[in-house]
């Protein structure tokens, strides 16, 4: 499903690199952690693979395409494999819960009748039937949250990419959306999360992929958050 | 996976309202622009007709002596006819030039009242058809051997017996062209600049929203799905905008023109329909144009996420 070789990104020149030779393979049907202190890289590689950035050398596959020579015209035809939670949400200011999420469905050409089933079917999944209709500054940062992630799964894509998805929610919640996350990759979706709560990585005992300094450290199935601190 | 085109008319409509401030500033830029371009347009459309009819008065008079032979009048009048340029000719008798000289002096009669018999000589009147051509037409007459049999002072005709306002002509042309060619630069200048600011505002409205087209296309949306609503809605604010121009154009035209009537009645104030609708026309068209490009251009540049 995903092929790093030999990946390095550097920001500024003559800094120490984010991502730094880095190699993995991340087979169809896994649950991935990818664990780390903040600005160890965690972030860099998930927009790598949205092809939101550009890596400075090496090469990425995602879903048998190769990110890295893809024309601009392609580039959306990839987006739409990819469900994507974003650590910052990027909701759509002017479009209600509801419209946020039957964005991505719009935006596949999916008819009003299928988004009118599905949208609700998700915002309920997520806890948010409440608030199909509030906008995003009318929602708290977990609400915000959570419409990221409907709108990231709606339409069903076989690879999920989730930064820090649980970072603005209680534990109840996160709770709620790590067994979601794990109950969508059941269906066969590869799931792929950025995270540094350490109890949600030791409770799932799932492959872990640890980053530190840019550099992949630790690589093991069924593993813990790690570090000693 | 047809895209239903009622989804980006339903997208525009509430992009629109969703973003009424926005909206209301290009609306009101777009509007005050055009509506400038417009006053403009019609008073200067104004300005042409008064120009040309100060020119249609420019006409050439051959003065009849009294005692002509009836046969030459008539024959120079057909060889006049045939001169190029000339538009038509008419005959003034002796009574037509009194009664007509009457009119004008109506306000004192004791001027009429003073003349013994008629001293006012019959003349031929002939009409051009572009009056800056008037000293070729003059000289084609005095170039004909009938005028002499015709004229009081055959030696020297131009300088009694024909009159087509010699000195005033160079001059008012002169006047009329400067008055045309720079009515015609700043509607030019004016259109150009109210073209840049209305292109800018529309650019500074989506710029406002350069984060959300990031998002749009991160969520997969292509380029086309993301711009349509954008196109369209900058359309839809020159539309706004260039029709209310129009409507008020329309409404201010309707007070202003008669009170210019009434109180320059000297002066042919008209504003003909088929002016203002080349004028709507230009309106509307510059504005979607400009709405077009202004927002294609403005979302290429936040495409490259």
């Amino acid at each position: 499903m995903i092929s790093m070789k030999n990946v390095s990104k550097i920001y500024v020149p003559d800094k120490p690199p984010a991502l730094s030779e880095v190699d993995c393979e991340i087979a169809q049907g896994e649950f991935v952690f990818i664990v780390g202190h903040s600005g160890s890289g965690k972030s860099t590689f998930i927009r790598l693979l949205l092809r939101e950035l550009l890596p400075t050398s090496g090469q990425i596959t995602v879903a048998n395409q190769d990110v890295i020579h893809m024309k601009n015209a392609k580039i959306p035809f990839l987006r739409r494999n990819i469900g994507c939670v974003f650590q910052d949400f990027k909701l759509l200011p002017n479009k209600t819960s509801y419209e946020n999420v039957a964005y991505a469905l719009e935006v596949i050409g999916k008819s009003r009748h299928v988004i009118a089933t599905q949208v609700p079917e998700v915002l309920r999944l997520v806890g948010l039937e409440e608030k199909t209709d509030s906008y995003p500054d009318e929602l708290s940062g977990g609400e915000q949250q959570r419409v990221s992630i409907a709108r990231a799964f709606v339409n069903r894509p076989p690879l999920l990419l989730a930064d820090e998805p649980t970072g603005n929610l209680d534990p109840a919640t996160s709770l709620g959306i790590m067994s979601l996350l794990n109950r969508i990759n059941k269906t066969g979706t590869t799931v792929l999360v950025a995270t540094h709560d350490r109890e949600m990585v030791d409770s799932m005992r799932k492959r872990v992929i640890a980053l530190e300094n840019g550099k992949i450290i630790r690589d093991q199935s069924r593993g813990v958050y790690g570090y000693g601190d | 996976m047809a895209i239903n085109p009622g989804y980006f008319i339903r997208e525009t409509i509430s992009s629109f309202r969703r973003n009424w401030v926005m909206s209301l500033v290009a609306v009101s830029i777009i509007y005050i622009s055009l509506l400038l371009v417009g006053a403009f347009f019609l008073t200067s459309s104004v300005l042409n007709t008064i120009v040309s009819s100060f020119e249609a008065k420019v006409s050439v008079q051959v003065f009849v002596k009294d005692g002509a032979v009836p046969a030459d009048v008539e024959a120079l009048q057909a060889n006049i006819q045939k001169i190029p340029n000339v538009k038509s000719i008419a005959y003034v008798t002796k009574d037509q030039a009194l009664a007509r000289f009457k009119e004008r002096t109506k306000n004192s009669p004791q001027l009429v009242e003073q003349l013994r018999g008629n001293p006012l000589p019959a003349s031929v009147e002939v009409a051009l058809v572009d009056p800056r051509q008037v000293q070729t037409v003059v000289n084609a007459i005095v170039k004909d051997p009938l005028l002499a049999k015709v004229v009081k002072n055959p030696a020297n005709p131009t300088q009694s017996d024909i009159r087509y306002g010699q000195n005033v002509v160079d001059n008012l042309f002169k006047a009329t062209g400067v008055i045309r060619i720079f009515a015609a630069a700043f509607l030019i200048l004016l259109l150009l600049v109210s073209l840049v600011l209305i292109g800018n505002t529309i650019r500074l409205a989506i710029f406002a929203r350069r984060r959300e087209i990031g998002i749009m296309r991160l969520v997969g949306a292509s380029n086309w799905f993301i711009r349509t609503p954008f196109l369209l809605e900058g359309v839809l604010q020159s539309l706004v905008g260039s029709i209310l121009a129009i409507l008020t154009l329309l409404a201010a035209q309707a007070v202003i023109v008669p009170w210019l009537q009434d109180n320059l009645k000297f002066l042919p104030v008209t504003i003909a329909g088929a002016t203002f609708a080349q004028l709507a026309g230009l309106l509307v068209l510059s504005g979607v144009l400009i709405g077009l490009l202004g927002s294609g251009t403005a979302v290429r540049r936040y495409l490259k996420v």
